[in-house]
C-alpha cells in the first residue's frame, strides 16, 4: 500500500514530516533540531528506515505534508533503499512534497557516480536537493532550518505559496553537458 | 655489563614510551633510590638511555637484569603483537595440584634438556598468572635477546596464551610445557588476537554471554525512547526485534575485543544446490578485521546493516571461542582439514 498525500484531512496549524533514512544516524539528531527551532507551528516528525511504512500504524499516522529521503553518500546501501523505497510513495508526493538530503557530498574520495544518479533521480522526480553536513551541530541546525523552510510551505503554511510552486523554482537540474562533473 | 646487554637495554628503552618510562624503571628494582633521583626523564632518550647505561655498569648489571625490565614492561602492556592461544588436553591426575615453584623448575629444566642454548626467566603476575620469557639459541649461538617469546599461563587452566613463537622453536615449547603441566598434549584453539585480557576473557567465559535459548527472553533495555512527544518512529517494533537479535546472538555486555577473524573456504562450487562437475575444492579465504570486531560486528546486527538473525558462523565466535574457521562440505571429499565443521 503507498503513502498518498490527500486521503486524510489536514490538523490545524500542524505539519507533519517523515524523514526517511536507511543508517538511522542522522534523522534522530535532524529531528531533534527541526522540533526545537518550529515554536509558532506544531511540527510532528516521523522517522522511518524505509518505505513501505508498516501497516499496524496506518491508523494513528496523520497526514504527511513532506516526506524527506537522507541520502549518506559513503554506502551504496543508503543509495539504493532510497531508490526501492521511492516505489511506494503515491505520484501526488512528487508535486512539491518530496525533498532529498545528502550527506558527506564534501568528501573527494567518494564515488562521483553516485551524487550523480541521485542528482539525475532527483532532476527526474522534479524534488529538490539539498546538501548537508552531518557532523557538525551547526550543520545540523542548518538542515533542520532548510527543511522547515520547505515544510512550511509544503503544510499550505506559508500564504500565496504551494509546495508545487516552491519545487519548480528549487528543484533539481542536472546539466546537459555529459562533462559538468570534470570542469572543477 | 657486555656489549649484547647493552644493546638490548637501548632497544627496550626506545620501545618504552616516554610518559610510561619513569613509572616502569621505579617498579625495576635494580637501581638506588640516589640513582633513580639523578636520571632526569625531561632529558631526550637517548641522552637518559647513556645515562641509565653509565649507572648499570656503576652496579654492575647484567643480561638477567635487562630482561627483567622488558618482562615488566611487557606484563604492564600486555596488549603488544600478536597472542595465539593453545589448549592443554588429556590432564592427568596431578594436573591440578601443580603449584608455580615445581611449574617453574619443572619447565625450566625440561626446556634446558631439549636445548642448549636457552634463556627462561619466569615471574608471577599477581591474578595467578605465569609470565615465561624465552630466548632461544642454537647449539652454536647465544640466546637471542632481541626476539623473545612469551609465554602467559594461569595454572589449573588448560589454556595457554603465546606471542612471538617461530615454528622452529613450537616444538620444543610444547615438549617443555606438557610434563611440566601434567597434561597429555597440546592442541592449537585457532583463535589470536592483540589483547591478552580479552583473550583470557573469552575463553574462560568472563563476559556476560548470550546462552541459547528456545524462547525469546524480554530485554531488558528497549529501543531508545524519542526525546519528544512530536518525534515518533515508525519502525520501533523493528528496532526492538533487531536489538533482540543482536543480543541473542552476542550477549548484552561488553564484548571482548578480537581484531581479526577468518573464515577459510574449501568447498565444492555448487549450480542450483547440487555439487558442479568440478572436482577440486572451491578455495577463499574471508577476513573480517576490526579495531573491536565482536563490537562492530553487534552493532551491524543491532543497526540493521546486517541481516537478522544471525549466522551461526558468526555467532560461533563467542560460542566456541575461535577466531580461525575452515569450511568444509559435509560429504567425506575434503577430511585432511584442521578446522572444525560448522
Amino acid at each position: 500500500m503507498s503513502l498518498k498525500p490527500f486521503n486524510k484531512l489536514p490538523e490545524l496549524n500542524t505539519a507533519n514530516v517523515l524523514l526517511v533514512e536507511n543508517e538511522e544516524r542522522f534523522q534522530k539528531k535532524l529531528a531533534d533540531a527541526i522540533v526545537l527551532l518550529e515554536n509558532n507551528v506544531n511540527v510532528i516528525v516521523r522517522l522511518a528506515r524505509s518505505l513501505p511504512l508498516p501497516l499496524e500504524n496506518a491508523e494513528s499516522r496523520p497526514r504527511i505534508d513532506l516526506v524527506v529521503f537522507i541520502v549518506h553518500l559513503n554506502s551504496e546501501q543508503s543509495l539504493l533503499s532510497a531508490e526501492t523505497s521511492l516505489k511506494h510513495l503515491d505520484s501526488g508526493y512528487f508535486l512539491g512534497k518530496v525533498c532529498f538530503l545528502v550527506t558527506g557530498a564534501r568528501c573527494g574520495t567518494l564515488p562521483y557516480e553516485r551524487l550523480t544518479s541521485l542528482k539525475k533521480m532527483a532532476a527526474t522526480l522534479n524534488s529538490p536537493l539539498l546538501m548537508t553536513e552531518d557532523k557538525t551541530a551547526e550543520g545540523v541546525n542548518t538542515a533542520a532550518q532548510r527543511v522547515l523552510a520547505v515544510l512550511r510551505v509544503a503544510a499550505g503554511l506559508v500564504p500565496m505559496a504551494t509546495g508545487l510552486y516552491l519545487s519548480s523554482l528549487t528543484r533539481c537540474t542536472v546539466p546537459n553537458d555529459p562533462d559538468w562533473q570534470n570542469q572543477d | 655489563m657486555d656489549d649484547s646487554a647493552k644493546q638490548v637495554l637501548r632497544k627496550i628503552i626506545r620501545r618504552i614510551p616516554s610518559n610510561k618510562l619513569q613509572n616502569i624503571l621505579s617498579k625495576w628494582e635494580h637501581l638506588s633510590k640516589k640513582q633513580f633521583r639523578s636520571l632526569e626523564f625531561t632529558q631526550a632518550k637517548w641522552l637518559l638511555c647513556d645515562n641509565l647505561l653509565s649507572l648499570c655498569e656503576e652496579n654492575d648489571l647484567s643480561m638477567k637484569h635487562v630482561t627483567e625490565l622488558e618482562m615488566i614492561y611487557r606484563i604492564e602492556n600486555p596488549a603488544q603483537g600478536s597472542w595465539n592461544v593453545c589448549q592443554l588436553i588429556d590432564p592427568s591426575e596431578e594436573a591440578v595440584t601443580v603449584d608455580s615453584l615445581t611449574f617453574k623448575d619443572s619447565f625450566k629444566a625440561h626446556l634446558k634438556h631439549l636445548i642448549s642454548h636457552v634463556s627462561v626467566k619466569m615471574k608471577k603476575h599477581e591474578d595467578n598468572a605465569i609470565w615465561i620469557r624465552i630466548a632461544w639459541g642454537d647449539n652454536f649461538t647465544q640466546p637471542n635477546h632481541l626476539n623473545p617469546t612469551y609465554v602467559v599461563h594461569h595454572l589449573q587452566t588448560p589454556y595457554v596464551f603465546v606471542s612471538g613463537l617461530t615454528a622452529k622453536h613450537k616444538p620444543f615449547l610444547h615438549q617443555a610445557l606438557i610434563p611440566s603441566t601434567h597434561y597429555g598434549g597440546l592442541k592449537d584453539v585457532h583463535l589470536s588476537g592483540r589483547c591478552l585480557t580479552a583473550l583470557r576473557d573469552l575463553l574462560m567465559r568472563q563476559y556476560k554471554q548470550a546462552f541459547p535459548v528456545k524462547h525469546p527472553r524480554l530485554l531488558q533495555e528497549k529501543s531508545p525512547v524519542p526525546s519528544h512527544p512530536n518525534i515518533e518512529t515508525e519502525h520501533a517494533k523493528h528496532t526492538e526485534k533487531r536489538l533482540q537479535m543482536a543480543a541473542e546472538a552476542f550477549g548484552e555486555g561488553i564484548l571482548p575485543k578480537l581484531e581479526t577473524a577468518v573464515y577459510k573456504l574449501e568447498t565444492r562450487f555448487r549450480e542450483n544446490g547440487m555439487p558442479g562437475r568440478r572436482e577440486e575444492p572451491f578455495r577463499g579465504v574471508v577476513k573480517f578485521s576490526s579495531s573491536n570486531l565482536l563490537e562492530s560486528l553487534k552493532n551491524c546486527v543491532s543497526s540493521g546493516m546486517a541481516s537478522a538473525p544471525v549466522t551461526p558462523l558468526l555467532s560461533s565466535i563467542t560460542q566456541k571461542g575461535r577466531n580461525y574457521f575452515v569450511i568444509t562440505d559435509k560429504g567425506p571429499g575434503v577430511s585432511h582439514t584442521q578446522g572444525r565443521k560448522i
